[in-house]
């Protein structure tokens, strides 16, 4: 039991070292320039399946540009976009949803009528709404996303606030003379940062999904900057003549997401005070 | 007691499953003739389609093709003779600055009408000043129309027009009976004289015709007719193989040889007509310097682009138009692909760090036109200009908020229907005949006068290559290159290619 728990976060912490440092190093670790077109060898073939470029470990792209080099760069775009808005959405979520549960009564209600609105929309539709409300852009897709996701985090800190703030250490807090910011920030948040921490780890995989679906509706990042989801826009049309303009950067999203849901579903099971009472 | 059979044998149950699953597989491959074209209705899947269901509100080559199931020109180009022939004309003739149409007799309009010459001044009249109208241009020069009879009509220009002709074909008569009736309300059901009748158009969805049995001319074999909008390569292709089309336009040049073994369908080519290139527009900064263009048609590299994006498909334009246009010149050659000098002239124009760009394009409607753009953009960023590549929905590209509206600085374009470079010339780059490029030469649009003049076919062609050799040294475009276009068609659908694009359903037929 306490072996398993561990083992997934262990893989999906490695996963997200590995993407981490893929993004930072990435000019170090792309063996060629994301951008760099060669016309003449594009479709190339990955070099263990016999492309004549051997250089071309993953294959060249339809503009001859390698697709290796652009997915490590890609990753950097999930990386920023995927930890910016879960960090934003974070903040905005966890301080609305901490004051509707401590101060209960008005605020509740006016902060549960916000998110119900909120959530009346399906995730995706309220992002790709506002991208094409916002344009094109790294910071546009920031705002769409977290805008979309600070409610899931309102949610949970909220129900824990309202049993936590009936506990009596709170009651004890209080019956010392502390004020409620103090009570809020010392004794109840601390406790809700378990919960938080696995909603925004499942919340960044979501959000990195996003982004690559929006990347490949055409409503993400501007052109030239490599993504994984416009990687797979754009080479969904050569499907059938090479594949592998897809295959790699769906592996890419695929191994990523994997990992950070293991992370956290590891990570869930670790920090459940319930379940380490067990242990 | 002998055992009673209460249902299937596991055995059993397991070869049905198995025969329904390869027969769910195999099934469309077999059932070849299940939901291909028929007489009785025909899908076209085009990646441009009339935006507006005003007739006038375009100025595109296949959408020409789709108006013209439902209504007329006079005239119209034969792509075979490369001369005009008549349609709603018999014949005609001028003499200087008038023009004659005898007008064919006997046909009907679509709600009973008879045509007349009143029904074509109605139609010019309403392409001149209607303000959504993006074909004024044509008939800029015409001063005065008259009908002495109701078969005759009478056009006056404001100077000697050798080239009239190309305005006046596909510009398609609506009936004026039609409009004293509903006004501005007309376009909701569109009246014409052509072989097919209007049925319903939604904007991004369906346009609809249906064959009109009483047509003055040979009577069209495929019942109705579906026309929709689909920018997505991809999507065209996928939709051909399953069946849901029957034709669709520029099948991506990587899908051929696929396509080509495919048993229900198959790839047409034909040599287009249509010219792309880069507009430089010289009323926006930095493309007001002379230096910065020439430095643009250094940077780009056209070769390379026909040769690896396109297979090779393709034809480089050596001058400012393709070899094949009339008043073409041989000995013109095109700013051979330089970057290094791209730079250089650009630190002469004061740009010594290179220069930002922002290059507009409407992804989706000419084949493979992002491959081509950001190509196009990454080989400038070489030669100095840092490109930013902007794609917009074609109706704000090209209408007044764009192309029309002259307010694009740097876009890349496609002329359709390019058989004499004298249309090139007075659209784009003659002073005031339309804002999509704010280039001005007085003598160049002098030449242009000049040759509009001119009857004879050599002294015109003489002209046009001195007025190419103008813009060639003014450089106001990157002149790129002619395409294969390549349709896919269902094999039971028997049709050749026209080169202008035009995909008129009346030439088909269903095997």
């Amino acid at each position: 039991m306490l072996r398993l728990r561990y083992f997934k976060v262990m893989v999906g912490g490695i996963i997200l070292a590995a993407l981490v440092v893929c993004g930072l190093a990435a000019p170090l670790l792309a063996p060629f320039d994301p951008q760099e077109q060669r016309l003449e060898s594009r479709l190339e073939a990955p070099a263990w399946l016999g492309g004549r470029a051997q250089a071309n470990l993953l294959g060249t792209d339809n503009l001859g540009r390698d697709i290796l080099s652009r997915i490590v760069y890609g990753s950097r775009i999930s990386l920023l976009v995927g930890a910016t808005t879960v960090v934003l959405a974070g903040l905005v979520g966890c301080f609305l949803g901490a004051v509707a549960g401590y101060f209960g009564r008005r605020v509740d209600e006016v902060v549960g009528k916000i998110t119900e609105i909120f959530l009346a929309f399906p995730f995706l539709l309220l992002a790709i709404a506002l991208m094409a409300f916002l344009g094109q852009g790294v910071i546009n897709i920031i705002i769409a996303l977290m805008v979309s996701r600070w409610v899931q985090y309102c949610r949970v800190v909220r129900g824990e606030v309202l049993s936590l703030k009936e506990r009596d250490f709170v009651t004890a807090a209080k019956a010392l003379g502390a004020r409620d910011y103090y009570v809020l920030l010392r004794h109840v948040m601390p406790n809700t940062l378990a919960s938080v921490t696995v909603v925004a780890t499942f919340g960044m995989a979501i959000v990195i999904i996003s982004e690559a679906s929006l990347s490949f509706l055409g409503l993400g990042v501007p052109a030239h900057i490599p993504t994984w989801g416009s990687m797979l826009s754009e080479g969904r049309s050569y499907m059938n003549r090479a594949p592998w303009l897809t295959i790699f950067p769906g592996i890419a999203i695929f191994v990523t997401v994997f990992g950070i849901n293991l992370l956290g579903d590891g990570l869930r099971d670790v920090l459940d005070p319930k379940l380490r009472r067990q242990i | 007691m002998a055992k009673q059979d209460t249902g299937i044998s596991r055995r059993d149950f397991l070869k049905r499953g198995a025969a329904l699953g390869v027969g769910a597989i195999v099934g469309h491959y077999v059932a070849e003739d299940g939901f291909a074209a028929s007489r009785d209705r025909i899908t076209i899947y085009h990646s441009s389609v009339a935006d507006s269901i005003n007739p006038y509100n375009h100025s595109s080559s296949p959408i020409y093709g789709q108006w013209q199931h439902i209504m007329e020109p006079l005239v119209e180009m034969n792509n075979d003779k490369l001369e005009y022939e008549g349609i709603l004309a018999e014949s005609w003739e001028f003499k200087e600055k008038k023009w004659v149409f005898h007008l064919r007799k006997g046909i009907r309009f679509h709600n009973g009408a008879p045509f007349t010459a009143k029904d074509v001044i109605f139609s010019i009249h309403r392409i001149k000043t209607d303000k959504n109208s993006l074909q004024r241009p044509n008939f800029k020069d015409v001063v005065e129309m008259e009908a002495p009879d109701d078969h005759t009509l009478l056009i006056t220009l404001d100077q000697v027009h050798a080239t009239f002709l190309d305005l006046v074909q596909n510009r398609f008569v609506l009936s004026k009976a039609h409009y004293d009736k509903f006004g501005d309300q007309m376009d909701q059901q569109a009246i014409g004289t052509g072989p097919y009748k209007f049925v319903s158009y939604q904007l991004g969805g369906n346009f609809v015709m249906t064959r009109n049995d009483d047509y003055w001319g040979p009577k069209p074999q495929i019942k109705e007719v579906v026309f929709r909008k689909v920018t997505e390569d991809a999507a065209r292709v996928a939709a051909l193989e399953a069946g849901q089309a029957d034709l669709v336009n520029n099948v991506p040049i990587h899908e051929v040889a696929r396509l080509q073994r495919h048993p229900r369908v198959r790839v047409e080519t034909v040599e287009g007509l249509r010219m792309f290139f880069l507009a430089l527009n010289p009323a926006h900064k930095p493309f007001d310097n002379k230096l910065v263009r020439r430095a643009a048609n250094h940077s780009v590299d056209a070769p390379g682009i026909v040769k690896n994006i396109f297979d090779g498909n393709g034809f480089v334009c050596d001058g400012p138009v393709g070899r094949k246009v009339f008043g073409a010149d041989p000995n013109l050659k095109r700013y051979p692909y330089d970057p290094k000098k791209s730079r250089e002239l650009l630190a002469q124009a004061g740009y010594p760090t290179g220069i930002d760009v922002k290059f507009y394009y409407s992804a989706g409607r000419y084949p493979q036109d992002r491959e081509v753009c950001q190509a196009i953009a990454a080989q400038m960023v070489k030669g100095g200009f840092r490109v930013e590549l902007i794609s917009q929905e074609w109706a704000s590209f090209w209408g007044n908020s764009g192309v029309n509206g002259g307010k694009l600085p740097f876009y890349y374009i496609g002329r359709g229907s390019l058989i004499d470079a004298d249309t090139l010339y007075d659209q784009y780059f003659r002073t005031g005949t339309s804002k999509r490029l704010g280039y001005s030469n007085p003598e160049f649009d002098k030449l242009i006068d000049e040759e509009q003049k001119t009857y004879d076919r050599k002294k015109r062609a003489a002209i046009l290559r001195q007025a190419g050799k103008i813009l060639m040294e003014d450089a106001p475009f990157v002149p790129l290159f002619n395409l294969a276009d390549l349709y896919g068609v269902a094999r039971n659908v028997i049709w050749k290619p026209p080169p202008d694009e035009k995909v008129l359903v009346a030439d088909m037929k269903i095997r």
